[in-house]
């Protein structure tokens, strides 16, 4: 049992995560119906940028933080601003195009920051929480803390407020939104800019769980992929759920099956796509293409 | 020379940005060297890791090649003849590496460095025999002797020598008896897994838990809680340097307090820089390279190492540095030949190196001795 609890903690604190990565993916998926297939590697930058402050300019890991997302962000809006001019021609060469830019990401992060990568010392050196012979990390609740506070403002931000409301017209139909006066380029670009700012916080916060590298951006960008898809491609709550859901997969299909872990996560995963096509929360939002 | 660096440089960029048109242009026919050249530079491969979580590897057996062949290049180079070096990124993929190894083999390249993954160079191995081609490996797998090729040799013990050596210390010096174990299924940590399990066996030891993980696994709570419950003394890992950090790391934050116990990947800064330099503490290290302070070669290479790339030497640059000469020498005393004749020359050299005496046996393994060491304060020391 209590192997049980642990492994499903493991998997939530790492899943966590994941989720964040998958509620980016479906932002830009639900207003764009576009996969941005460099988002694991905009993640990955999102974790060089905060461990850099916190490291090298030795400022607070929370400041650290801010600056990463606000960087990060501008790097989401100046991606969009280069793909735009194909918005509405040529679908295919878009995602291509974001392709090229996690490649570009990558070799612009090796020539930065040296190819080796970093370990990123705990913020919060406290000693973990003890509860009936469980142990959780101090800095796993922080991580879990963050998720849900974001959640919670992007789900009031295209709620609540009158550009969000905008940014959903436009993923119900761009042209109807463009007749009404809304900028259609102006709500792909905050989408774009959201969704780079979740990788920036995804990766910040990972930073001191992992090892921040060049390459981390891949698997951080397939878990998180599979984790939206999961969910229900397009669905906030779906990238939450999905997210978590991949990260508590993950983590008993390490206990169960050891070094066949990977085959039996996406084998499951599989099943559940086969049987529900539309994920957990069903939601498409988009076909644009 | 320096233009051939820059070049070499470039390459190596575009190498990491656009891989699959890189190997799209190594299309045979594209050579025009001829082997029984015996003007002009020496061309040597170097293949390591330069991009992923392994590339700390190849950044240090790079330094410690650089440092051999700069040292023979002022001294007039082989036979007069000075050393070109081409660098390529494997990133720490199989598949890369082979095709890699025909991009070599077709660019006249005559000999090989690296890798220092094990997994890549058993992938390498055929295409370099076959193309006759002698490989100096940073790898330790006992799969890397069990390809049989008599163009693969081992620039440091295997596993299975690394393994011996802790299993000694453990059980038959510290008299500890209940072990769990963790290792992961690639190249590496699978050799790792047999020898050590091998070596207890040997001594009558069964361990109380045997983990895997997967070479990418990032969450380890399941296989370290089983472990803790089963309250083992001492935790074997057999992982590369960051995931052996992180498993150290996740596993003091589960409540597991017992030292670990691995080769040569926990001897290294990368390893307690992950782990934490509290969580390191005591972790027992079987290394065929404790330090610098070993004895005058080692004083030397280290101090000529600070003052070349203005950071500690380690393991990895001094196994590469003795590779490195190794095969210098071979091709010195060889006058140059190249395939057959040059595997022959290197299995024949007897080198003093800084990891110990060489002498190469029919496997391509030229070293058998490791020492144990501790962590003390984020730092490696003697037992």
């Amino acid at each position: 049992m209590q192997v049980f609890l642990q492994t499903f903690i493991g998997g939530v604190s790492l899943g966590a995560i994941y989720a964040l990565v998958a509620m980016g993916f479906s932002l830009v998926f639900r207003t764009m119906g576009l996969v941005n297939f460099s988002h694991g590697n905009v993640v990955m930058i999102g974790a060089y940028i905060a461990s850099t402050f916190y490291l090298s300019v030795k400022l607070p890991f929370a400041v650290a933080m801010v600056i990463a997302l606000g960087l990060t962000g501008l790097i989401g809006v100046f991606i969009e601003r280069v793909l735009r001019p194909l918005e509405n021609k040529d679908f295919d060469l878009m995602l291509i195009g974001t392709i090229g830019f996690g490649i570009v990401l990558e070799a612009v992060a090796i020539i930065i920051w040296g190819a080796t990568g970093r370990a990123v010392p705990n913020p919060v050196a406290v000693a973990p929480v003890q509860i009936f012979g469980l142990r959780i990390r101090t800095y796993d609740l922080v991580v879990l803390a963050i998720t849900t506070a974001a959640t919670l403002l992007l789900v009031y931000f295209l709620q609540r407020t009158k550009r969000g409301a905008a940014m959903q017209a436009v993923a119900m139909d761009h042209e109807a939104a463009t007749a009404v006066g809304i900028h259609v380029g102006r709500s792909n670009a905050i989408a774009f800019m959201l969704g780079a700012a979740l990788a920036a916080l995804a990766g910040g916060l990972v930073g001191p769980l992992l090892y921040v590298n060049p390459s981390m951006g891949g698997m951080l960008g397939i878990k998180g992929f599979a984790g939206a898809i999961l969910g229900g491609f397009g669905s906030i709550p779906g990238a939450i759920v999905g997210g978590i859901a991949i990260g508590v997969l993950d983590s008993f299909a390490g206990g169960w099956f050891q070094g066949y872990s990977d085959l039996v996560t996406f084998l499951v995963f599989t099943m559940i796509i086969m049987i529900r096509p539309t994920g957990i929360f069903g939601e498409r939002t988009v076909n644009r293409a | 020379m320096f233009s051939s660096v820059r070049r070499r440089a470039a390459v190596l960029f575009l190498a990491l940005a656009t891989p699959v048109v890189l190997v799209a242009c190594a299309a045979p026919g594209s050579d025009n060297n001829n082997k029984q050249n015996t003007e002009g530079p020496i061309k040597i491969a170097l293949v390591d890791a330069q991009s992923g979580q392994l590339s700390s590897l190849g950044a240090w057996e790079l330094k410690g090649v650089r440092l051999a062949m700069d040292e023979w290049n002022a001294a007039g180079g082989i036979n007069g003849r000075q050393i070109e070096l081409g660098i390529f990124d494997d990133q720490g993929d199989p598949t890369v590496g082979t095709n890699l190894a025909r991009k070599i083999a077709a660019e006249g390249y005559i000999a090989m460095l690296g890798t220092a993954e094990s997994a890549v160079t058993i992938a390498m191995a055929p295409i370099l025999k076959e193309s006759k081609i002698p490989n100096i490996t940073s790898g330790q797998s006992p799969g890397l002797v069990a390809v049989k090729s008599p163009f693969l040799f081992l620039n440091g013990p295997t596993s299975t020598t690394y393994d011996e050596t802790l299993a000694k210390y453990i059980v038959d010096t510290k008299g500890i008896k209940s072990i769990a174990m963790i290792t992961n299924n690639g190249g590496y940590g699978k050799g790792e897994h047999d020898a050590f399990l091998k070596a207890l066996s040997s001594r009558g030891v069964t361990p109380l838990d045997d983990q895997v993980v997967t070479t990418d696994q990032k969450d380890f709570s399941a296989a370290l809680t089983t472990i803790r419950q089963k309250n083992p003394q001492v935790v074997f890992i057999g992982a590369e340097e960051v995931q052996s950090g992180l498993i150290v790391k996740q596993a003091r934050d589960l409540g597991l307090t017992v030292p670990f116990a691995g080769a040569a990947p926990q001897g290294t800064p990368v390893f307690v820089d992950t782990a934490g330099v509290a969580n390191a503490e005591g972790s027992i290290v079987s290394s065929p390279y404790l330090s610098n302070d070993i004895n005058d070669a080692t004083k030397k290479f280290a101090a000529a190492y600070k003052a070349k790339f203005n950071e500690d030497a380690e393991l990895h640059g001094a196994k590469a540095y003795d590779g490195a000469q190794i095969l210098f020498t071979a091709l010195k005393n060889n006058k140059g030949a190249t395939g057959e004749a040059l595997a022959t020359a290197i299995r024949g050299t007897k080198h003093a190196g800084l990891l110990g005496n060489f002498a190469f046996d029919d496997t391509g393994v030229g070293i058998f001795a490791t020492t144990i060491g501790l962590i003390k304060n984020g730092k490696l020391v003697s037992a």
